[in-house]
C-alpha cells in the first residue's frame, strides 16, 4: 500500500500527515500528549477520543480499555494507525499541576557566578523549576512546569531508549526550548531585557543532563551502567541553544556521583547542609528512582533504586499527578474513609500523597491485610476512585524498595537507625507526604519518622546556591567524588529486606 | 496412607512454617511412607495452591518465598531418600538475568516456582553471557534455558541467546523461555524463543509441559 497524504483533525486543528502514522506520535512529537511507557501500549494513559478511518483496537487496547471506553471511542494513541481522514480529542487536563519550588538555603558567603542575573534550573524527569536571581541574592521571579521530554516516555530508561532510537536529538531540543521558555518568562516578570542573564546552573539527574547536554545515554542503559561523564563544568550558553540567556553566559552543571545518582542529588545533599553537621544522617528523594544518601562517620554512601512510578501516579489504574480532580488526602474518621479531592473538583483519579495515605486508610480499616490481600477489590477510596488488588501489589514494590534501600545503606555503613539524627526528604512527593502514613504502610522505617525533616525542592536550592556563591562549587565536586555508590541490584541484604518490608 | 499427614505438610509449607514442615517430613518418613508420595502430595501440592493463588494475585511475592523456603527445608530432609528410592526430577532448567542487567527478583521468583513444579534449577544469577546460558544448557544437559530481563535496554540480550543456541545446534533437545516486565508473546515469536509467561506461576506449568514433550 502507498502511503497518501490525509487529515487528521486534533481538537479541531487540522494536520496533514501520511496514511501508516500512528496517531502517538504524531501527538506526542509537539507535547500534546503524554506517553509514559513511550509507546508501547503498557500504561494505558495516552487515551484519547478517536473517529474516522483508523485501525481497529488491538489486543492491548481491548485489555487496557473498559467495554464502555471503546464503546466510546476512547483509543489508546500509541495503538492506532491512521488509515484515512480522521478526528481526536484529547482529554484536558484541568488545573495546573503542583510543583514545588520553595527550599530554604542554609546561611552562605554570597560570590555570584553573574552580574546582571543568574538563573537556577532544576531538570526533574516529570517536572522542571526555574527561579531568577538579582545580584543582591534576591529571587526575581520563578517559574515551573511539566517535562516535555514525557512524550518520549515517564521514565528515564524509556527516554533513553528512545534517544538511542534516534530521537536524542529531538528529546534535547524538546527540554532546551521548555528551559528557554522559562527563563524568557522569568526575565520578562523580572522587567530585564531579554537574553540578559549571565549565568545559570542546571541541575538534574545524571540522565536528565545526558539529555539536554546530547551526551550519548548508551552506557546509562545497561549494567555495570558506567557514567563516563561525570559534570561538575561549564559550558557556554550558545554551544546549548541557551538563547534565553546570553551568549557567553557561562552555564554551570553540577557534579553527579554516578548513572543513578545525579547533580539533584549532590545538589539537595548541598542545601540539606547535611554535610556540615554532625552525626549519622539521611537523605532521600522519592520519585520513579528512589535514591539516597547517607552520611555516617566521615563517609558518603549513595544508592538508587527502582520504585517504579506509583508515587507519580503511574501505574496505578487511576493515578494522575497532583492536578484538580486528584484525591490528594485520606483519612480515616469514627471508621469511615473520608477523601479530600485538589481543586474541590469531582474526584478524576489518585496521586502519590492521596495513594499513601489511601493505603494507610484501608489497612486501619481492615479492609486491607498485612500481606497486601484486598478483601474487595476493587476498594472504594470515593466513589469513582478506587484502588485495585494490582495497585496494592505496585505500592507494596516501591515502598518496599525505598525501605529496604534505606536500610541497606544503614548497613553497608555499620549504621543502624538508633544512630539517625536527621532523615530529610526532598523533593515534591516528599512535600506532600504524610510522614505519618509514610510509616503506617512500610514507606519509611517507623523508627525514622521523628527524625524526618521535609526539604521542598532541595535540588532547585542547591542549584541555587552554587549559583550565588562559586566558592560553593569545589565543595559541591569534592563532595560527590568521596561519594561511595551501592549498588542495590546485587546487594544480598537489599534482596532480603526487599522481600521482608513488601509485607505492611 | 496417612493422607492427612501429607495435607498437613501442604497447608503447614502453604503458611510458610518450614520448621514444621521439616519436621513433619521425618515424621511421615519415619511412618513409612513413600518419598516420592509426600515430596508429590505433601510439598509440591502445597507449593502449588501458593502458585495458583499468586497467578489470581492472591498471595504476593512474600507469601511465595516463606512457602518455597519451608519447601526447600522438607526437600533437604527427603533428598537422600528420593535418591534411594530412584525418584527422579521433573527436569532440567537453567535461569538468569541476561547480561547487562542485575535484577534478580523476578528472575528468583521464578526459580522458585519451577522447584515448585519439583524441577532441577541451575541459577546462573544476573548479568549472564548468551554463551554462559548455551553452554551451560549443554554441559549440565539442561531442557530449558530461562532468561529474564527488566530492562528494555537488555531484553534485546534474549535474541541472541536464541541465536547462540542455534548456533551451538541444540534447538531441537533445549527450549527457551522468557520472562519480564518488557517482554511479551509478540517479542517472544519475534525472536523465535519458544514460551513466554506472564507470571512465575505460569512459567513453572510451561516448563513442566515443556519438558514432558521432550521426554515424549
Amino acid at each position: 500500500m502507498t502511503e497518501k497524504t490525509v487529515t487528521v483533525t486534533v481538537d479541531g486543528i487540522p494536520h496533514v500527515c501520511e496514511t501508516g502514522a500512528v496517531l502517538g506520535d504524531i501527538l506526542s512529537r509537539d507535547g500534546s500528549l503524554a506517553m509514559p511507557c513511550g509507546g508501547h501500549g503498557r500504561c494505558g494513559k495516552c487515551r484519547v477520543r478517536a473517529s474516522g478511518e483508523i485501525s481497529p483496537p488491538d489486543e492491548k487496547e481491548t485489555k487496557l480499555l473498559s467495554g464502555a471506553e471503546l464503546e466510546a471511542g476512547v483509543r489508546l494513541a500509541c495503538r492506532v494507525t491512521v488509515l484515512g481522514d480522521c478526528a481526536v480529542s484529547i482529554p484536558q487536563e484541568k488545573g495546573s499541576a503542583r510543583i514545588r519550588t520553595e527550599g530554604e538555603l542554609p546561611s552562605f558567603e554570597m560570590n555570584p557566578a553573574f552580574s546582571r542575573a543568574g538563573a537556577a534550573v532544576d531538570i526533574g524527569t516529570t517536572t522542571l523549576a526555574a527561579r531568577l536571581y538579582g545580584p543582591d541574592g534576591s529571587i526575581l521571579a520563578e517559574d515551573t512546569r511539566l517535562n516535555p521530554e514525557s512524550a518520549f516516555g515517564a521514565d528515564v530508561i524509556t527516554r533513553m531508549e528512545a534517544a538511542l532510537a534516534g530521537h536524542a536529538g529531538e528529546i534535547a531540543a524538546s527540554v532546551r526550548s521548555a528551559v528557554n521558555d522559562m527563563i524568557h518568562t522569568l526575565t520578562r516578570e523580572a522587567g530585564l531585557p531579554e537574553g540578559s542573564p549571565d549565568a545559570a546552573v542546571i541541575t538534574g539527574n545524571t540522565v536528565m543532563l545526558y539529555l539536554l547536554t546530547g551526551t550519548d545515554t548508551e552506557p546509562l542503559t545497561h549494567a555495570p551502567f558506567h557514567a563516563p561523564r561525570l559534570f561538575g563544568e561549564t559550558v557556554r550558553a550558545a554551544e546549548l541553544e541557551l538563547d534565553s540567556l546570553d551568549p557567553e553566559a557561562a552555564v554551570y552543571f553540577p557534579p553527579c556521583a554516578g548513572a543513578f545518582v545525579g547533580a539533584d542529588m549532590l545538589c539537595s545533599l548541598l542545601s540539606s547542609d547535611i554535610c556540615r553537621k554532625s552525626g549519622t544522617r539521611l537523605l532521600t528523594d522519592i520519585g520513579t528512582n528512589g535514591e539516597m544518601i547517607l552520611k555516617h562517620g566521615d563517609k558518603l554512601y549513595a544508592a538508587s533504586t527502582a520504585a517504579g512510578p506509583a508515587f507519580e501516579g503511574a501505574g496505578i489504574s487511576m493515578g494522575m499527578g497532583g492536578r484538580d480532580g486528584a484525591v490528594d488526602r485520606v483519612r480515616v474518621t469514627d471508621g469511615v474513609i473520608e477523601a479530600h479531592v485538589i481543586g474541590d473538583a469531582e474526584p478524576v483519579g489518585i496521586c502519590g500523597s492521596g495513594l499513601v495515605d489511601a493505603v494507610a486508610a484501608l489497612l486501619e480499616t481492615e479492609l486491607l491485610d498485612e500481606t497486601g490481600y484486598l478483601e474487595d477489590d476493587p476498594a472504594v477510596i470515593l466513589d469513582p476512585v478506587c484502588l485495585t488488588q494490582d495497585d496494592i501489589r505496585a505500592v507494596q514494590l516501591a515502598k518496599s524498595a525505598i525501605h529496604a534501600g534505606l536500610r541497606t545503606l544503614l548497613v553497608t555503613a555499620g549504621a543502624d537507625c538508633g544512630d539517625v539524627k536527621e532523615l530529610g526528604v526532598a523533593g515534591g512527593f516528599g512535600s506532600y507526604l504524610d510522614i505519618r502514613n509514610a510509616g503506617a504502610i512500610g514507606l519509611l522505617p517507623e523508627e525514622l519518622l521523628p527524625k524526618v525533616r521535609v526539604l521542598g525542592n532541595a535540588a532547585l536550592a542547591g542549584a541555587s546556591m552554587l549559583l550565588l556563591s562559586r566558592d560553593l562549587r569545589e565543595e559541591c565536586e569534592a563532595e560527590a567524588a568521596r561519594v561511595e555508590l551501592v549498588s542495590l541490584a546485587a546487594n544480598p541484604t537489599f534482596a532480603a529486606e526487599y522481600m521482608e518490608r513488601m509485607m505492611f | 496412607m496417612n493422607t492427612e499427614l501429607l495435607n498437613e505438610i501442604s497447608e503447614n509449607l502453604q503458611r510458610g512454617k518450614a520448621k514444621v514442615v521439616k519436621e513433619l517430613v521425618q515424621k511421615a518418613l519415619d511412618e513409612g511412607l513413600e518419598p516420592g508420595a509426600i515430596l508429590n502430595e505433601g510439598l509440591l501440592s502445597g507449593m502449588n495452591v501458593i502458585g495458583e493463588k499468586f497467578k489470581t494475585n492472591e498471595v504476593y511475592v512474600p507469601e511465595v518465598l516463606v512457602a518455597a523456603r519451608a519447601m526447600n527445608m522438607g526437600v533437604g530432609v527427603l533428598k537422600p531418600y528420593l535418591a534411594e528410592a530412584g525418584v527422579k526430577a521433573a527436569g532440567r532448567v537453567c535461569i538468569g538475568t541476561v547480561q547487562g542487567d542485575l535484577h534478580d527478583i523476578g528472575k528468583n521468583l521464578v526459580k522458585l516456582m519451577f522447584e515448585g513444579k519439583g524441577l532441577e534449577v541451575i541459577d546462573l544469577g544476573t548479568d549472564v553471557s548468551p554463551d554462559t546460558f548455551v553452554q551451560t544448557a549443554i554441559d549440565q544437559n539442561c531442557q530449558i534455558i530461562a532468561c529474564s530481563a527488566l530492562l528494555t535496554t537488555t531484553m534485546g540480550v534474549m535474541e541472541e541467546v536464541v541465536k547462540k543456541a542455534e548456533a551451538a545446534g541444540i534447538r531441537d533437545k533445549v527450549k527457551i523461555m522468557i520472562g519480564g516486565a518488557p517482554v511479551d508473546d509478540a517479542y517472544c515469536k519475534k525472536i523465535g524463543a519458544d514460551v513466554y509467561t506472564p507470571d512465575a506461576a505460569s512459567a513453572a506449568d510451561a516448563a513442566v509441559e515443556l519438558c514432558k514433550a521432550l521426554a515424549s
